[in-house]
């Protein structure tokens, strides 16, 4: 999507008023997939969560029979019936990370790459002393990698102790077959516990820094990153608007298609450079 | 499956049996339990029989590690295959520092004679470990590394069986700081079939069980992933609790004289490690079905489990991780994490809010409009 708008976020043919202005374009960032993905995931984590608390903590005491209660029981299929919605989810992203846009793929850490490292630093540096110069519409260095290492390597480790404890249920069965050879691996079936309590509680680490990141990156860039996740569309700032010879045209820069207004919504058609490219 | 005879002179057990007066109505009781218990088919029980009237006693080479003897005190007290003398009997046991009457070189003159003139014929069982630290020193026999002595019988065995917990994965030797440093068994020995029968000690029904099926089917019993016998540790003790119930409902003893201790509820909460514990514990029990830990009301602790020692407290359901220093749980280092990450969040953000309160006041300084804090940033 390639409109422009200048100041606030709005599709308008930039006029004599917004001379001066910084100049905003929208971008269809994050698909439809991408977007459905973050949610279920969001969504899946706080029930696997909260189930998973209840098993290791029960807390209700039902009265009477045993015969007639069953909320451990329902608990436990809330959890399992979850972690396959969370799993599936997460195969369904790797067939995106293929099929979709290049932001889909952005963030993949390149640690073979030294302009890869170039971009972390950069990324550490302006986030420890506050001077932030490069918004990313995808990932960046830094943030790809905490993705990479924190939300999907703890999602994986996740399903594989948490399979692995599944299959106890049924000695032989599918999930023990192909996922029980974490447990020996990890020092038998109470250290695959310890391990998968912890793994849960770095979510909990992991949602309150991304919660922050993003608020601020909002605040900083003006980019729209937290409504992008329900829209998909980022505002990536380009040029000030200048009057030239009568005519607006974008500071430094040859009027581009993106300067059409009324432009396509194909996203496709976004023409993004140099950063955000180097960074993807 | 016929296997040339370890010594064709000797007796077969029933041979033997019957010359210590065991008549056939007990015989066939023996091999009908003993076939229960290895959860034969009755129709299989022939073939106990079979293999017990024709072919001569395995010859068992059992030697005793870094241990306690609770194995053996174990295996002796072993109650399904009648009485003990004819569990001893179902063995040629030639070698066993607890039980021998031979003592000094006479003793390791037969081990030696064992492994020189029948080799891959004799079984060994090792009920113990092996200290490895400073040469070994921490269990010599006769002047010897126990470490030694195991290689050397080992080379030679059919198989080997690990008995109990420290034999399989350490036990309580091998559990921090791990002094002498003790190694189960399959660390030592790689190059032949191990059997484990964990357990601190292993149910005797289920030593019993494992030499059985040996004898029976002249093969290894079928094993797990890690080489337990699938048969005796195939399921968790959980699965078949007969607390389960309680389980599923949600209703745990809180305290140790609270009321659902005393209607049984389950002892989960109190730390019972019956969910990751795998033994026969729940279906066989103990001294011969009298009763088992959960059955009398404590918690399982796990004794089957590796690492079953460092994974305490044995009263808390959460294990304790070992960070350095103190002890904690996995859920007090993850507040712990949550609450750094929210206070690195928050520190973050008050820098942030003292940098933008100097870069406006210096703004104002010059008069000029534009703030170039807050603007500067965006490229």
């Amino acid at each position: 999507m390639t409109e422009i708008s200048s100041g606030a976020p709005q599709s308008r043919q930039p006029g004599a008023a917004d001379v001066g202005q910084p100049l905003f374009e929208r971008v269809y960032v994050w698909e439809l997939p991408v977007r459905i993905f973050h949610w279920v995931n969001a969504a899946s984590i706080v029930v696997l969560f909260a189930t998973g608390l209840y098993i290791a903590f029960p807390y209700l005491g039902p009265s009477g029979e045993p015969y007639d209660q069953f909320v451990m029981g329902y608990v436990r299929l809330v959890h399992f019936a979850t972690a396959f919605v969370f799993t599936v989810n997460f195969l369904a992203r790797i067939y995106w990370f293929f099929a979709g846009n290049r932001f889909a793929r952005s963030g993949i850490p390149w640690i073979i790459l030294p302009s890869w490292w170039r971009s972390l630093f950069r990324d550490i540096k302006e986030y420890a002393l506050h001077r932030y110069q490069h918004p990313h519409l995808g990932h960046g260095a830094l943030s790809g990698l905490t993705y990479t290492l924190i939300a999907i390597g703890l999602g994986w480790a996740q399903i594989f102790t948490g399979f692995g404890l599944y299959g106890e249920t049924n000695p032989g069965g599918f999930w023990d077959t192909w996922f029980g050879w974490v447990l020996p691996l990890l020092g038998g079936s109470m250290q695959t516990h310890t391990w998968h309590h912890l793994f849960a509680w770095g979510f909990v680490a992991f949602i309150i820094v991304h919660v922050y990141i993003v608020l601020l990156d909002d605040t900083i860039y003006r980019n729209g990153l937290v409504s992008s996740i329900v829209s998909g569309i980022k505002l990536r700032r380009v040029r000030r608007i200048r009057a030239r010879k009568g005519r607006l045209e974008v500071e430094g820069e040859p009027v581009r298609e993106h300067h059409r207004s009324v432009g396509s919504r194909n996203a496709a058609d976004v023409h993004v450079s140099e950063d955000d490219e180097a960074a993807s | 499956m016929t296997r040339t005879p370890a010594t064709s002179s000797q007796p077969t057990t029933y041979e033997l049996l019957q010359r210590h007066g065991v008549s056939r109505r007990s015989f066939l009781e023996f091999c009908a339990s003993a076939a229960a218990v290895m959860g034969l088919d009755y129709s299989e029980v022939e073939r106990v029989v079979q293999a017990l009237e024709t072919k001569p006693r395995i010859p068992v080479l059992w030697l005793h590690g870094l241990e306690c003897t609770c194995c053996s005190e174990s295996f002796l007290r072993s109650s399904h295959p009648i009485a003990q003398d004819l569990i001893l009997n179902m063995i040629s046991l030639d070698y066993d520092e607890t039980l021998q009457a031979a003592a000094g070189d006479q003793a390791e003159q037969i081990r030696r004679d064992m492994i020189a003139n029948h080799p891959g014929e004799y079984v060994v069982a090792v009920e113990g470990n092996v200290p490895t630290k400073d040469g070994g020193v921490y269990c010599t026999i006769a002047g010897e590394t126990f470490q030694h002595i195991l290689e050397e019988t080992a080379e030679h065995a059919r198989f080997v069986i690990a008995w109990g917990s420290c034999a399989t994965n350490g036990c309580v030797q091998a559990a921090k700081p791990n002094p002498t440093g003790a190694v189960p068994i399959h660390k030592i020995i790689k190059n032949k079939p191990i059997v484990k029968v964990p357990g601190c000690p292993p149910i005797a029904e289920v030593m019993t069980g494992v030499l059985t099926h040996v004898l029976t089917f002249d093969r290894l019993p079928e094993l797990d992933r890690i080489g337990r016998p699938k048969a005796f540790y195939g399921q968790r003790l959980h699965d078949k609790c007969y607390r389960r119930s309680f389980f599923d409902a949600g209703q745990f003893v809180e305290h140790w004289d609270d009321e659902g201790a005393k209607k049984g509820w389950c002892l989960y909460k109190m730390g019972c490690r019956g969910p990751t514990t795998y033994n026969s514990c729940s279906t066989v029990m103990w001294n011969g079905g009298v009763s088992w830990p959960i059955g009398s009301g404590h918690g399982c602790i796990g004794c089957s489990e590796e690492n079953f020692w460092d994974n305490g407290p044995f009263y808390s359901r959460t294990a304790d991780v070992p960070v350095p220093g103190i002890n904690s749980t996995p859920e007090k280092i993850g507040m712990v994490a949550a609450a750094a990450a929210a206070a690195g969040a928050a520190a973050h953000l008050g820098t942030l809010m003292i940098k933008r309160a100097r870069g406006s006041k210096a703004a104002e300084g010059d008069g000029s409009a534009a703030s170039a804090g807050d603007e500067g940033g965006q490229a």
